[in-house]
């Protein structure tokens, strides 16, 4: 029985990371504030995944984006999914070279069939995560916007997402762009929109602003994962308790001990390898 | 401090290698990249990961000679061997994956893709942390519990039956092959090196017998 998973989704604009609250971004701070205030490789030992995101607006420095991605992914050991502008074989290849597992894509989706499959086909179907974002209108109709959130896309948003599970994507991240760094919670009626048999694990993102938020995500048989990109709702040990707390609730997270690290791992160190 | 090891990480250009080395890093080990068949030979200590297909992954390792390299370190020099995901399913003695191809034979069992009529409504891909259960004698999960999760992300898999060595196993419709050793041979059908501390303390045990060795 596959265990559920929690992500933190790090969001990278040219050189800094940022807070989004309906997709408007705020710098919070370079890789090196992220280090030293967030004491990062640490964080990443109470994650199940981590998504980085450049979500950069303007022109892109991939390079600049691929050298922040090994630097972070260095001393962590889950699996790691980027993207962000991606629309290249090319450009999916130089970020699995930089540490990422997987590629997420967004906008593709709707209007670069080819890519997707290109990236199947090279890669596996389980490298591609399929990235939507959702918003309701003042009608309460759910529909799904591309180019980060400034087009609407025609076509109801169950519709969408339908048309997607039949891509060769490996998973769908949904993201709620009205919840989207609000703190109130997760959409959950985005649920709704999912077709009844659904093929491909789901991540549910956008308004968690506590444990319980996750632990309701959790919750819904039809998420498989849930992700937060909200940088100061778990700073310092925050995202280690919301973990614990997820795990006193019953929810069937993985189980590690970091105290192993400390313990196991540390001890004797330079004995493990012989010198030639 | 890192000591300079005589680990030697395959590349045939199979997947990404770059978490491996992050993971030995972490461990202390600073292991060589290696795609020559003469170092290969050479190592006391082999780790062969691997993404990808089977078919196209074992042609990668016959163009470059490295399978006959592999077996003469694993079978005449004894060297250690640690097969992870694709790199445990090439040391299997077949696969079906794009068509009949043979493999390693290093583990005498068929590797074949998770069957429907097993696994009901699951979804293939298996990919996730899952629970591993082995045994106690396993020299590999020394330290930790006897059911640990792991990250597995594979749609072919390895069934037990009839192994002789060491075998710690997974659910997912019947039971299959998540980890096996025997004497100089190991492998894990997920991934160490994307398993948290479970993954680094079972990666820091095949380190350790390369030291008793």
């Amino acid at each position: 029985m596959l265990k559920k998973r929690l992500i933190f989704t790090l969001l990278y604009n040219d050189g800094y990371f940022m807070l989004s609250r309906n997709f408007r971004l705020q710098k919070v701070g370079d890789l090196h504030w992220l280090k030293s205030n967030y004491n990062f490789s640490h964080i990443s030992f109470s994650i199940d995944e981590l998504i980085v995101l450049d979500v950069t607006r303007g022109e892109r420095n991939a390079n600049a984006f691929c050298e922040s991605l090994k630097s972070l992914t260095e001393g962590c050991f889950v699996p790691i999914a980027a993207g962000g502008g991606v629309r290249t074989t090319e450009q999916a290849r130089s970020l699995l070279r930089s540490g990422a597992d997987k590629v997420v894509v967004n906008t593709p989706l709707f209007e670069n069939e080819t890519l997707i499959e290109e990236l199947a086909s090279e890669f596996g179907q389980q490298c591609v995560v399929g990235s939507v974002d959702i918003k309701r209108t003042l009608d309460g109709v759910y529909q799904v916007w591309s180019h980060y959130g400034s087009q609407c896309l025609p076509g109801s948003a169950a519709y969408r997402i339908e048309e997607i599970t039949t891509k060769p994507v490996g998973e769908i991240y949904l993201n709620s762009m009205d919840r989207d760094g609000t703190g109130q919670g997760y959409d959950l009626n985005m649920l709704n929109l999912l077709p009844k048999v659904m093929p491909k694990p789901v991540i549910l993102a956008g308004g968690v602003g506590n444990a319980i938020h996750l632990a309701e995500g959790l919750a819904d048989p039809r998420v498989d994962a849930v992700a937060t990109a909200h940088l100061f709702n778990f700073v310092g040990d925050g995202l280690k308790q919301a973990r614990q707390s997820l795990i006193d609730r019953g929810v069937d997270l993985p189980v590690w001990d970091i105290q192993l690290l400390e313990q196991h791992l540390r001890s004797n160190k330079t004995a493990q390898c012989i010198p030639t | 401090m890192t000591i300079k090891s005589n680990l030697t990480v395959i590349d045939y250009g199979m997947g990404n290698i770059w978490s491996v080395l992050s993971a030995l890093r972490y461990l202390g080990c600073d292991a060589r990249v290696s795609s020559d068949p003469d170092v290969i030979v050479q190592s006391a200590s082999l780790l062969l990961p691997g993404v990808g297909s089977f078919r196209k992954a074992m042609v990668a390792l016959q163009e470059k000679g490295l399978d006959q390299a592999i077996l003469e370190a694993v079978q005449t020099k004894e060297s250690k061997i640690l097969g992870i995901c694709l790199g445990m399913q090439l040391m299997g003695s077949r696969g079906s994956e794009d068509g009949d191809m043979i493999g390693l034979g290093l583990i005498p069992n068929p590797v074949d893709k998770f069957n429907p009529q097993e696994i009901g409504t699951a979804k293939v891909p298996h990919i996730g942390f899952d629970l591993v259960h082995s045994s106690p004698e396993s020299t590999l999960f020394r330290g930790l519990s006897r059911a640990a999760d792991f990250y597995f992300v594979h749609s072919y898999r390895m069934l037990p039956g009839g192994l002789k060595g060491n075998v710690s196993t997974c659910v997912y419709g019947s039971d299959f092959v998540a980890a096996y050793e025997q004497d100089n041979i190991y492998a894990t059908q997920f991934h160490p090196e994307k398993s948290q501390t479970n993954g680094l303390v079972l990666l820091k045990n095949f380190l350790a017998q390369e030291h008793d060795a």
